[in-house]
């Protein structure tokens, strides 16, 4: 009996698998096929184009000027990206344990809560930052603190789901221990659900500010400094080699947060 | 698993030693972090005190707040906010879905090209304990492809739509193509990452019965990582969704565009009616997302 549920079970599996691959793929042919393909899909003079961007990339402009530049605005860049870091955890590390349920005690209370805590964070994070930017922007002013909460918002959304579901994915039997020793809700959230979820919280903080970095870049779309205002104004310019410097300092800013969080990540968790 | 872009893959390392670092190194990363906390509030309240406008303030609430109800929700005005207007809503509703063929479009070339190369990102495969072959020249493709990858996932979709706007005509391709580059990267990393988070022994049993590269590629590698390369792709949809308006400000394509208009023309409550549409397709992702994951199970 058993094990002709199994069978079955299996089947099913690899049947909707197969649903699955076959509107995955119906729906990239139905986008593929809703693109006007003709001659006015590329610019006139598109492709040459294709051939100048690529090449200005093994041609990067490195005088000292330029250098200097890009080293001021990757700091602005960098500034921006843990400023509004700093924002989102502040911001989201507390509704996310909220969001979490781990500390009620009451169902009822603890179900209204772990509600509007997830609906809270679900609207921080459904706006981009940069949509987030803009209206800061139009409605209050220029500055760089409407970077920073443009970023600081949907990172809020983001890390406190994340950590509500890392907080949640905590095993239960050593929390059961301290629990049967005596410990409060509290406690148990303090010396066992928050010490074991902490190297997963780290890692994925880390890989935040990875993003971070990628956001406050594009701030200057809505008129602040950064990287990206330099990359703008090189293509303004048409000058493809000094916006490949800029893009290779933010390749290297880029990469070494992500060498820096891979090296935190194999101590933490290993 | 968690939810949202790159769930925290737990890799079984490819390399040998356990934990290379000693406890210095966190003890160093948290004296940085703080640093680099401290010293970026102090530039972005110097910056802001230059700039002259101070965001904090009363004065600036009463503006935010003017913006929202006067603006943004219509209140004060004499004609009717856009977004009670039936024929504004269909008119924006075209440019929702072209939203929708932009996102599926990004996504769709971003896999096909992760798909195609995420196999030689992977360290286990390429130079590691599953290589007994493995030469230089599949060395060098291995660094290759994860400089790729790097480049690619470093530059996010805007700036790539900057340079992607030299080339292409003005519509929902140019968006899709720069959402693409960016997220190949992504999901190429993350297909590599699972890779190499495989468990290695099917592949070494088929391995010492005789299969080669290509062989242990097809039965022993892309069995296991295929499914949890869906169920990243679907993940990584519901993100591509919210960039997707971002990206249509440069590339000129669905509602991003009709955004960027209506902000430089404005019209604000159009700007409402654009929002409302954007965060009724983001959910209606996220749904049809969790809806196709529950499927990959």
């Amino acid at each position: 009996m058993r094990g002709q549920g199994l069978r079955i079970r299996t089947l099913t599996t690899v049947d909707s698998r197969k649903w699955l691959t076959v509107i995955l793929i119906a729906a990239f042919g139905w986008s593929l096929a809703s693109v006007k393909w003709d001659s006015g899909t590329l610019h006139t003079g598109g492709l040459s184009a294709v051939g100048e961007i690529l090449g200005a990339a093994f041609t990067p402009q490195i005088s000292g000027g330029v250098l200097k530049l890009g080293i001021i605005e990757a700091w602005t860049t960098v500034a921006y990206a843990v400023a509004g870091l700093t924002v989102a955890l502040v911001l989201g590390a507390p509704i996310g344990v909220i969001a979490s349920g781990v500390l009620a005690r009451r169902r009822f209370i603890s179900v209204i809560n772990v509600g509007w805590a997830r609906l809270v964070l679900a609207f921080f994070r459904s706006v981009h930052e940069l949509v987030w930017a803009w209206i800061f922007i139009v409605a209050v002013g220029l500055s760089p603190m409407a970077a920073v909460l443009a970023i600081g918002i949907p990172y809020a959304g983001i890390l406190g789901r994340v950590f509500a579901e890392l907080l949640q994915d905590v095993p239960e039997e050593p929390l059961d221990s301290l629990r049967s020793a005596g410990a409060s809700e509290w406690k148990v959230f303090l010396y066992g659900r928050l010490p074991m979820a902490m190297p997963d919280m780290l890692s994925y903080t880390f890989y935040r500010l990875e993003c971070g970095i990628r956001a406050a870049a594009v701030m200057s779309f809505v008129g602040l400094g950064g990287l990206g205002h330099q990359v703008q104004l090189s293509l303004q310019d048409l000058d493809y080699g000094r916006a490949w410097t800029f893009l290779f300092f933010l390749i290297a800013l880029v990469a070494l947060v992500d060498l820096w969080s891979s090296m935190v990540r194999r101590r933490v968790s290993a | 698993m968690i939810g949202v872009d790159a769930p925290v893959v737990r890799v079984r390392d490819a390399r040998p030693e356990v934990t290379p670092y000693g406890p210095g190194i966190v003890r160093y990363s948290i004296v940085l972090a703080m640093i680099l906390v401290v010293a970026s509030w102090i530039f972005i309240i110097f910056q802001s005190q230059n700039q002259g406008t101070s965001f904090l303030s009363i004065d600036s609430a009463a503006r935010a707040w003017n913006f929202l109800t006067n603006d943004l929700l219509g209140i004060d005005q004499s004609r009717t906010p856009a977004f009670l207007k039936g024929s504004v809503w269909r008119d924006i509703a075209p440019l929702a879905y072209d939203t929708l063929l932009m996102s599926v479009l990004g996504i769709g070339f971003a896999s096909l090209v992760a798909l195609a190369t995420f196999i030689f990102g992977a360290r286990n495969v390429m130079t590691g304990d599953l290589a007994p072959y493995g030469g230089v020249i599949w060395r060098l493709l291995f660094w290759a492809v994860r400089g790729l990858f790097i480049i690619t996932r470093a530059v996010p979709e805007l700036i790539w739509a900057f340079l992607i706007v030299f080339i292409f005509s003005p519509g929902i391709l140019p968006g899709a193509i720069a959402l693409a580059i960016h997220n190949s990267g992504v999901l190429g990393k993350l297909a590599s990452e699972i890779v190499e988070g495989l468990d290695p022994r099917p592949m070494r049993s088929l391995q010492s019965a005789g299969a080669g590269r290509v062989q242990v590629l097809f039965y022993g590698v892309l069995p296991q990582a295929l499914p949890r390369f869906i169920t990243f792709l679907l993940y990584r949809w519901e993100v591509i969704i919210r960039t997707t308006i971002v990206v249509g400000f440069v590339a000129s394509g669905g509602l991003g565009q009709e955004f960027r208009l209506s902000m430089s023309h404005f019209h604000y409550t159009t700007v409402t009616l654009i929002l409302i549409w954007y965060l009724g397709i983001v959910v209606l992702v996220d749904l049809i997302s969790a809806g196709l994951r529950r499927l990959a199970r």
